[in-house]
């Protein structure tokens, strides 16, 4: 419980993030001893899954290979793929769990660590009922990790709190697509990109979080295709968009809204397609009225006749496709956005037909294979909902426990960090998750963090979040455990086991099954390999719309991945999902969805003038936790900036590199400026994946959106001034 | 590799520097990046450019060397410059028009891209063109570069001097070469 | 590549195919071989000399007694054609015989008679009449005597000593 047991200083003396540069043995070792073999496997960082080669030698990794056979990236990766072996052998590997004292953290033995954790679970739970315990998991686990954490909570702490960090990622996208779709998946294999004629990229920085993703925008150009980008920054994409929206934070849904005013007006829906396969158009019809071209303008500072060219290049090409990513979903009314995008795309017949779809791209590693199965709280194994009797009878079966048993669906991530503030839930047992860096209003983060009575942490360097663990057990890399994952295309993947965890770390399936088997439930959680999870969770998702019951690791590594449905051993997988524009609800109908516009949760006002949004840069990954810990990495962005536009940065007297304090009505941080003529003269731009003084999540708020509960991270207000080096 | 040459198109560049991260990767050169990577101007614009060592026909680099130390070999690749020769002694530095030969002051020597000698000679494709998500350096058959709207180019003027190269430009359609000359810009013209 | 090269860029070219460079390797290898070649050639000879029969001498009657004057000369080949000999009747019932090639460069040696000795005109060496061994000069080895045998009238050349 309560603060860490350390300076900071000291804690980062110890655990790091300590930059690792050359391989072990230094640079020549390779060429005096050759690796053993080469493993075929998928990296360990974002949602695009690239195929890479792991070179190992002697249960080392030491180096990579492009893996070139792999149909989804053909052997290109980015500088993170590129260099993420050297996680391996890093001087901030946890090697053994640790236990927090007087003194700090000391290493344990499995055994104290485990039997510490279950007694002080029991305890509370004892004391304060189940649901004072809540489950952290993560979209960087494999399915059947994943899986494994959603029966965990519910069988083994039988606590409706289990939640993960993908409800920062693709919640809004995934609740709009089941609003339209009833399946929350891409609905097109990336094979389709570049057939279109049109690709209208919303709210996605393709260039720094899916870089593979470039080659296939690129390949649509060479065929004549035109590119629309709509982002309040001009991303590395931007710079061949045919036609670029600077939209204003916040203001996406009046950009949607309008254009889809403009097919309405000047007739180039495709009334067919409306008529035969949807339901719900006249609703969408009458709430786009107010939209037109030039109010939107004045919202969203994009010319009108912008909005009007984008709306006639959209609809009047025969195949079109829309791509959103968090620039649309990050915000309270993140579904709207992306509703309103399906229903351009519903509206212009652009759904179920070659070079034509609408698709989120998955950031997380496995953050579609994440929010499969179970990890969410309201989600049972094979995308089926926590409340659907027909879903707990057949799950229940498959675990082998009563439909009753399964808790009803609880709160959401933030939701229990909330929680844990206000003093409802006292314990949290947390996997792949580093919610001081990537939660918003991290202040609030840390008081809650603090007022925890236990905390069990498993991961493989001391996070941020970690260092104010009760526990901290030592777990393992992707690399060391076998398992699939699901890629943003909707592809389950093989990701192969090529080391063994090093030191007393063990494999974070065998931790979680050893903490469920002393709280007595053994019974449940027999397994003795990834492969017998994964054919339970095969079991556990057949029939749902998530059907992985075809799916096994041979036909994943003999057809190079497997796309969902796969009902059945002989089904070969369905990569175009929304086949002839028949939807997965029962009367096959896409649903067009009202997206009406609202403020966001933050908004600017004469204390607060300027807009803040954040993301990304394409050297760190999500918290940072893992490339915070590169050198090579680090050395291309090595530290957070505040990129503002000169007209900006010149009302406050502020030149690029000068210190700049950043304020909103949380907290302040004082960062170096970058001033650049690519942003909004409205806004300025922080990337998040730093943390304590230089986390830009100090600023956010804790709106979510009211369906999806994504926190608000795209939009805030602030004010800047000049300040001084901190 | 026989029937692939090398491309690079500057406009298809996202800056990810994935080329600079796995050029160090290779085993010629092994901690050492070679590519040459430029952000054109931040403050104005997101374009950015990663160049390889363009191969030439007649290397300029090559020709100036004091030492003998600079080799094309009979592939076409001009090779870093010999350890036992090379005297870094930055003549070649000076003399290439692209600007790609590097001192590494702590080994005395010059080295430049070789095409990841130790991949091609074998049958592989160089590091940089196999990770570049974008494309924007490929290693590609001609047949396959002819799928894109921009055409490849091998013809560079400086000034006076024209450079042909192993390593293709590639170039909006309709620009036979690529001129860097001061006096194609100016209003009045300088005498040929 | 570029037309009127000077030389020097032709010694020195930049492109390996027109390198006529000759490593250190190749060097060593070249002087391991060659000396590995001469030793072995020595061996041969010397094997050779070891290994070789005796020669065998045909008797040949070279001259008639009273052919020539005392103090004269008479110049005949044994034992094969080719091979110069010189004979000189030192007294009345005295005949000597050499091999006239000088055993320095192969000079044709000459009678003295006024020193009473074999000469070489080419370096001035000197030989015994006696026994054929070097008075003076530069030769190091003695001229190879031809062995007379006296058959009544006839004088025959038995063999050569040393055995040449």
């Amino acid at each position: 419980m309560a603060k860490p047991p350390l300076p900071l200083e000291q804690l980062r003396e110890q655990f790091g993030p300590h930059l690792n540069y050359i391989p072990e043995g230094g640079w020549t070792e390779e060429s005096r001893h050759a690796p053993d073999r080469l493993v075929k496997t998928h990296c360990c960082f974002c949602g695009q899954q690239c195929g890479i080669q792991l070179k190992v030698r002697e249960n080392r990794v030491i180096g990579f290979e492009p893996w070139e056979e792999f149909p989804f990236n053909r052997g290109m990766l980015c500088p993170k793929g590129v260099k993420r072996y050297l996680q391996a052998n890093h001087p901030d590997r946890l090697m053994n769990p640790l236990l927090r004292t007087a003194a700090g953290f000391t290493p344990a033995t499995w055994d104290d660590a485990l039997d510490l954790t279950v007694r002080r679970l029991r305890e509370i739970q004892e004391r304060y009922g189940k649901d004072a315990v809540a489950v952290f998991g993560g979209a960087s686990l494999t399915t059947e990790k994943a899986y494994l954490m959603g029966k965990f909570a519910r069988v083994a702490l039988g606590t409706r709190h289990i939640d993960y960090n993908g409800r920062l990622c693709m919640v809004s996208a995934g609740t709009a697509y089941k609003l339209a779709f009833d399946v929350d998946r891409s609905l097109i294999p990336w094979s389709e990109i570049p057939k279109a004629e049109v690709l209208f990229v919303a709210g996605a920085n393709v260039g720094e979080c899916a870089p593979i993703t470039t080659d296939y925008i690129w390949r649509c150009r060479d065929n004549g295709g035109k590119l629309i980008v709509a982002d309040p920054r001009m991303t590395p994409i931007s710079r061949n968009a045919d036609l670029f929206l600077p939209v204003r934070p916040g203001t996406d849904l009046a950009l949607l809204n309008s254009m889809l005013y403009v097919v309405l007006r000047d007739n180039l829906q495709d009334d067919k397609f409306i008529a035969g396969h949807t339901s719900g158009f006249e609703a969408v019809k009458a709430s786009v009225e107010r939209y037109d071209p030039r109010t939107a303008a004045e919202m969203t500072g994009v010319p009108p006749d912008a909005i009007e060219k984008a709306a006639h290049w959209f609809a009047k090409a025969d195949r079109a496709i829309a791509m959103h990513a968090r620039g649309l979903e990050h915000h309270s009314k993140g579904v709207e956005n992306c509703s309103a995008l399906i229903n351009l795309t519903l509206a212009t017949g652009h759904i179920g037909r070659e070079g034509c779809g609408c698709t989120m791209i998955t950031g997380q590693g496995n953050g579609q294979g994440g929010r499969e199965h179970g990890q969410k709280c309201d989600q049972l194994p094979g995308q089926r909902s926590l409340l659907d009797p027909k879903a707990r009878e057949h799950v229940a079966k498959v675990w082998g426990i009563l439909p009753d048993d399964l808790p009803q669906p609880g709160y959401t991530a933030q939701e229990i960090m909330n929680a844990i503030h206000a003093g409802e839930i006292k314990a949290l047992f947390s996997a792949c998750f580093n919610p001081l860096v990537s939660l918003p209003n991290a202040d609030f983060t840390r008081e809650a963090l603090e007022k925890l009575e236990f905390f069990c942490v498993t991961d493989f360097f001391l996070s941020e979040t970690a260092r104010f663990a009760d526990v901290v057990l030592a777990g393992s890399l992707q690399e060391e455990e076998e398992g699939v994952t699901c890629s943003a295309e909707g592809r389950v993947i093989h990701i192969q086991r090529a080391v063994d965890p090093p030191g007393n770390a063990r494999r974070d399936s065998d931790i979680v099954c050893e903490v469920a088997r002393r709280l007595g439930k053994e019974k449940f959680f027999t397994y003795r390999s990834s492969r017998e999870i994964f054919d339970e969770l095969r079991e556990a998702s057949r029939g749902g719309h998530a059907d992985y019951y075809g799916i096994t690791y041979e036909k994943i590594d003999l057809q190079k991945g497997v796309f969902w449905p796969c009902p059945s051993l002989d089904h070969p997988g369905t990569p175009n999902l929304i086949e002839d524009g028949v939807s997965f609800f029962p009367d096959g109908k896409c649903r067009f969805q009202v997206a009406e516009w609202r403020e966001s949760g933050d908004p600017v006002d004469a204390d607060f003038p300027i807009y803040l949004t954040t993301g990304r840069v394409v050297s760190q990954y999500l918290s940072g936790t893992q490339t915070r810990r590169i050198g090579g990495l680090v050395d291309i962005y090595p530290e957070p900036r505040v990129e503002m536009h000169p007209k900006l940065a010149a009302q406050y007297g502020i030149a690029d590199k000068d210190w700049v304090t950043v304020t909103s009505r949380r907290s302040e941080i004082t960062l170096r400026a970058s001033v650049v003529r690519t942003i909004r003269p409205d806004t300025v731009f922080i990337p998040y994946h730093w943390a304590d003084e230089k986390s830009v999540n100090r600023l956010t708020h804790r709106t979510l959106d009211p369906r999806s509960k994504i926190p608000e991270f795209k939009v805030s207000a602030c004010r800047i001034h000049k300040g001084a080096q901190p | 590799m026989f029937g692939y040459e090398f491309y690079v198109d500057p406009s298809r560049c996202i800056g990810c520097q994935s080329c600079v991260k796995a050029c160090e990767e290779c085993e010629t050169h092994r901690g050492h990046s070679m590519i040459n990577f430029d952000f054109i101007d931040r403050s104005e614009t997101i374009g950015t450019a990663a160049f390889v060592c363009w191969h030439c026909d007649d290397p300029t680099c090559a020709q100036v060397c004091p030492a003998d130390a600079i080799k094309k070999g009979e592939d076409g690749i001009v090779q870093s410059a010999l350890k036992p020769r090379c005297i870094a002694c930055s003549n070649c530095v000076y003399a290439c028009p692209f600007g790609i030969p590097k001192i590494i002051p702590e080994y005395e020597q010059m080295m430049k891209c070789d095409m990841c000698y130790d991949r091609t000679s074998v049958g592989k494709r160089p590091m940089c063109a196999t990770v570049c998500p974008s494309q924007a350096l490929s290693y590609v058959r001609p047949e396959d570069i002819v799928r894109r709207r921009e055409k490849p180019t091998n013809v560079f003027y400086f000034g006076n001097q024209r450079v042909t190269t192993q390593v293709y430009m590639m170039t909006p359609p309709g620009a036979d070469s690529v001129t860097a000359d001061i006096t194609e810009f100016m209003w009045e013209k300088a005498d040929a | 590549m570029r037309e009127h090269e000077p030389l020097w860029r032709e010694e020195f070219s930049i492109f390996k195919a027109n390198e006529r460079y000759v490593s250190r390797r190749q060097l060593a290898k070249f002087l391991t071989l060659g000396s590995a070649a001469m030793f072995a050639g020595n061996l041969w000879i010397l094997a050779r000399s070891w290994l070789r029969k005796a020669p065998h001498y045909a008797r040949r009657a070279v001259a008639r007694a009273g052919e020539i004057p005392v103090g004269g000369v008479k110049l005949f080949q044994y034992p094969n054609p080719g091979e110069q000999c010189i004979m000189v009747r030192t007294a009345e019932d005295t005949y000597v015989a050499y091999s006239q090639k000088c055993t320095h460069l192969s000079c044709a040696v000459y009678y003295s008679r006024e020193h009473d000795r074999l000469e070489c005109p080419c370096h001035q060496g000197y030989f015994s009449i006696l026994d054929g061994s070097v008075l003076q000069g530069p030769p190091t080895r003695p001229l190879p005597k031809v062995v007379l045998e006296r058959q009544g009238d006839q004088l025959i050349a038995v063999k050569m000593e040393p055995e040449v």
